[in-house]
């Protein structure tokens, strides 16, 4: 019989795929495994992917030279203890801690700084801020084993946060000796970093595997003895390995909270991790002179139609908040949060009543027809669920909507330059959680950035100018009080623009096996499991409260 | 013969010039990497110096000319994503498919071959409706749901399976079952109708007339001759499953070459997208080749057509 050859083929074929792999540690209880939806590159080198993976599976071996604000979010200590710019603001001293190694012994130092730094900064580099460190750094300076100053090209007085991972991946310490002699390849096989996790094993498209550090970390000194990262695209399986306990924990989405609890398992929900927001473009443009949405009273009327409360509740399954104004946290710095919570408490409220009202005055009682470009980024699916909830409530104060639903990769380069196809449109976009909003509203508003909603260098209306005006001021302000009331006048220009809008306010959400972890809490902003695994307790140490 | 073969695979390269030309447009269709991996306040300088470090800043002419060359080297570039050679990666992730998918084909071989047989001599029977209920039900079940309804059962439920990932023989289970239940039921059907065939045939008759018990007939005359088209389509089919498994590999957390080609195309890894589609090319054509030449030697009148 043929099949009797087949056998053995088949089972040497078996053999040689269960060795190929090594098999997993089999998930005991000194080991933290945690399934996620994407490991990225899964390459072992901080300047060899972007920000989300890196703070999933590089944060655990590198730490960052500024760290978190572990309580409220935003930025804290991190490699560099403090940090200090002088009155011309164009420069930037960093104070290392002490008695800080690397994996291999080596002491971390000024010099480890710099070559980090420079590196990121490679041409072969594609971190997330690459190019925006290019721009921002002239020279690097050792000024002793535990200084580093960095001279930027003028004052970029958010220099700092870009360093820490609550906003980008820029600042990971990478070993220079270590590196110097085994090369890239060779520091890509067995990186070495000061982090509270040692790299162990890392199997392409299935995990990787790390082992605590057996002396205290700044950051935290690991409750278990082995950490691993396992990728699990599907979110029922993810959900289903926590159930019977093949992993701890797992990232999932708002859809499946309910799913999780009803299985027994904890939700820890990270607030601020993403705001929801949708906006309008090319509106200066002549060839969107005729479109309703020009009429600022059509445009607040589109916000008054939602019901914020009922996409927090439904859609998000109640794990979302109240949003701020575009781009902005409660943990963001440089500006007033209690007025501008007072502000979204009012003006973002649901008034179809009003609304109809104001439409009505602008010329449209029916309403009109509004091309709606409904998206989701990376990481946040159930944006397109909250976009389809947006159109609803548009259409139920007479606005015709002809939502076109795009997967992001198509979408995002029409975002891009001309922006021709998106002229006089609405798209649903998100901003990343980030500590301080200047950043995110050159993007968005002023008239170089990349989407330049309210003008572009040919045409620049009154907003346009007083946007540029408003930012210029927030970015060249040297005194923290002038910043704030500068990007406080920033903030409101956006706000009564209507041109770019929140919905709400996301989280990242995490089901957690009470039985393998104890309780913990998230770094606000932050989703990535990276810099919160050695914070983790055992279930016996700190058992949930019920 | 020789010439046969040599025409075959001269047949094949020019398959793989046109499919590498093919795929290398339709990659650059759909998107850039670029835009998957810029922040969101990129500018357009930044843009220019990623697609530089990436080498997509040459004209697209330039950049197919320079995948034609590598690729009669035999290098097809490297990864966008995994930042080394797209080959490489491919050869990685091919054992875990290779292993998952020989395992359900002859899975399913040995659980089709019996229902089929079962069927054919039951014509018309409870047993050969049943056997066509479960053909229907296993060509309908969308392998997505059934892996999930697996994991809950085997895994939640009843904690007798792991529910994903590779590692020992247990972690085969589930994601074989998923996979073999779709070629159970095509495979079933196919020995059914081609027992029913060699049963109408002279010599089955003869060996009746002979005095040959039912016994003998069926498993020795009948099934032998019923399996060539089975073991015909056992090769298209592996080929077929080796390139196409990617909801196996994503429900039960997989690291084959299903989920890779998913993850090239969502990312617009365009090397490794072309790689991962050239190499699969020449393992369809390959096993092609292969049927097609024992085919030859079987029957003369097909190398001398």
């Amino acid at each position: 019989m043929p099949s009797r050859g087949l056998t053995f083929l088949v089972l040497a074929f078996w053999l040689l795929a269960a060795f190929a792999t090594p098999p997993a540690t089999a998930a005991d209880k000194d080991t933290l495994v945690i399934a996620i939806d994407t490991l990225g590159a899964q390459v072992m080198d901080p300047i060899a992917d972007t920000r989300a993976p890196h703070a999933h599976y590089h944060a655990p071996v590198w730490d960052s030279l500024v760290g978190f604000d572990l309580e409220r979010g935003g930025i804290g200590p991190g490699v560099a203890e403090r940090w200090e710019r002088p009155a011309d603001g164009k420069s930037w001293t960093f104070y290392l801690r002490r008695g800080q190694r690397f994996h291999n012994g080596d002491p971390v130092t000024a010099h480890d700084v710099k070559f980090s730094l420079e590196r990121t900064m490679s041409p072969e580099s594609i971190a997330s801020g690459a190019a925006a460190l290019r721009r921002a750094i002239e020279r690097i300076e050792v000024v002793d084993d535990l200084t580093v100053r960095v001279h930027t090209r003028g004052v970029i007085p958010h220099f700092a946060a870009s360093l820490s991972r609550a906003v980008f991946m820029e600042g990971s310490v990478m070993p220079k000796k270590y590196f110097e002699k085994v090369g890239e390849k060779g520091f890509r096989e067995k990186p070495v970093g000061s982090g509270p996790w040692k790299f162990v094993r890392n199997v392409p498209g299935d995990r990787i595997e790390y082992e605590a550090v057996d002396y205290p970390h700044w950051r935290g000194t690991p409750q278990f003895k082995r950490l691993m990262l396992l990728l699990v695209p599907e979110q029922s399986t993810r959900l289903a390995m926590v159930r019977t306990g093949e992993a701890s924990i797992a990232s999932l989405g708002p859809e499946a909270i309910k799913e999780a609890r009803a299985g027994g398992m904890k939700i820890v929900s990270v607030p601020g991790t993403m705001q929801a927001v949708y906006q309008f473009w090319g509106l200066y443009r002549p060839e969107a002179k005729a479109s309703p949405l020009t009429d600022v009273r059509v445009r607040e009327a589109l916000s008054l139609a939602i019901d914020r409360q009922q996409i927090i509740d439904h859609v998000m399954a109640k794990q979302a908040q109240w949003p701020l104004p575009f781009a902005t946290f409660r943990y963001s710095s440089d500006m007033d949060v209690a007025r501008w919570d007072d502000w979204a408490k009012t003006a973002l409220r649901h008034d179809p009543a009003r609304a109809r009202k104001l439409l009505a005055d602008a010329g449209h009682p029916n309403g009109f027809p509004l091309t709606f470009w409904n998206t989701a980024l990376p990481g946040t699916p159930f944006m397109v669920q909250i976009g389809e909830a947006v159109a609803g409530f548009w259409e139920k104060i007479g606005v015709k909507v002809d939502m076109k639903t795009i997967e992001w990769g198509a979408f995002d380069p029409m975002g891009r330059g001309e922006q021709k196809g998106l002229v006089g449109t609405a798209s649903m976009y998100r901003t990343a959680g980030r500590p301080e909003p200047a950043p995110r509203y050159i993007t968005t508003f002023i008239s170089t950035g990349v989407q330049h909603l309210f003008g572009d260098s040919q045409h620049c209306p009154a907003i346009c100018q007083e946007a540029d005006r408003a930012y210029e001021a927030v970015v060249s302000e040297k005194d923290d009080a002038r910043r704030t009331a500068a990007t406080n006048r920033m903030i409101e220009t956006v706000a009564r623009s209507w041109i770019a809008v929140p919905i709400i306010e996301g989280m990242g959400y995490w089901a957690v096996n009470p039985k393998r972890v104890g309780f913990f809490k998230p770094i606000p902003g932050r989703h990535e499991f990276g810099d919160v695994a050695e914070r983790m307790p055992r279930p016996e140490q700190k058992p949930w409260p019920n | 013969m020789q010439r046969y073969i040599l025409r075959r695979l001269m047949q094949g390269a020019v398959l793989l010039v046109v499919l590498a030309i093919v795929v290398f447009a339709l990659a650059r269709v759909t998107g850039n990497p670029a835009d998957l991996l810029l922040r969101e306040d990129a500018t357009a300088e930044d843009r220019a110096h990623l697609l530089k470090a990436l080498g997509l800043d040459r004209p697209t002419h330039q950049q197919l000319l320079i995948f034609l060359k590598g690729a009669v080297r035999g290098d097809l570039g490297d990864s966008i994503r995994y930042r080394k050679p797209a080959v490489e990666v491919f050869f990685e992730r091919l054992p875990n498919t290779v292993g998952l998918v020989s395992i359900a084909l002859v899975g399913a071989m040995v659980v089709a071959i019996p229902l089929g047989m079962l069927a054919a001599v039951g014509r018309g029977t409870l047993v050969d409706r049943a056997a066509g209920a479960v053909a229907v039900l296993g060509i309908a079940t969308p392998s997505f749901w059934l892996g999930i309804v697996l994991i809950y059962v085997f895994s939640i439920q009843l904690g007798w399976l792991p529910s994903a990932r590779m590692g020992t023989p247990a972690h085969y289970v589930l994601p074989v079952i998923t996979l073999g239940a779709f070629l159970v039921a095509g495979m079933m059907r196919l020995v059914r109708s081609s027992v029913l065939e060699v049963l109408d045939s002279e010599f089955v008759k003869l060996a009746r007339i002979k005095g040959l018990t039912q016994t003998v007939v069926l498993w020795k005359h009948c099934l032998r001759n019923a399996l060539i088209p089975v073991v015909t389509l056992f090769g298209v089919f592996f080929a077929l499953l080796v390139t196409g498994a990617i909801v196996t590999e994503t429900v039960f957390a997989w690291p084959g070459v299903g989920r890779l080609t998913y993850e090239a195309v969502i990312f617009r890894d365009y090397p490794l997208l072309q790689a991962v589609i050239l190499l699969k090319a020449i393992i369809v054509l390959g096993v092609n080749l292969v049927v097609d030449i024992l085919y030859a030697y079987l029957d003369p009148r097909v190398r001398y057509a």
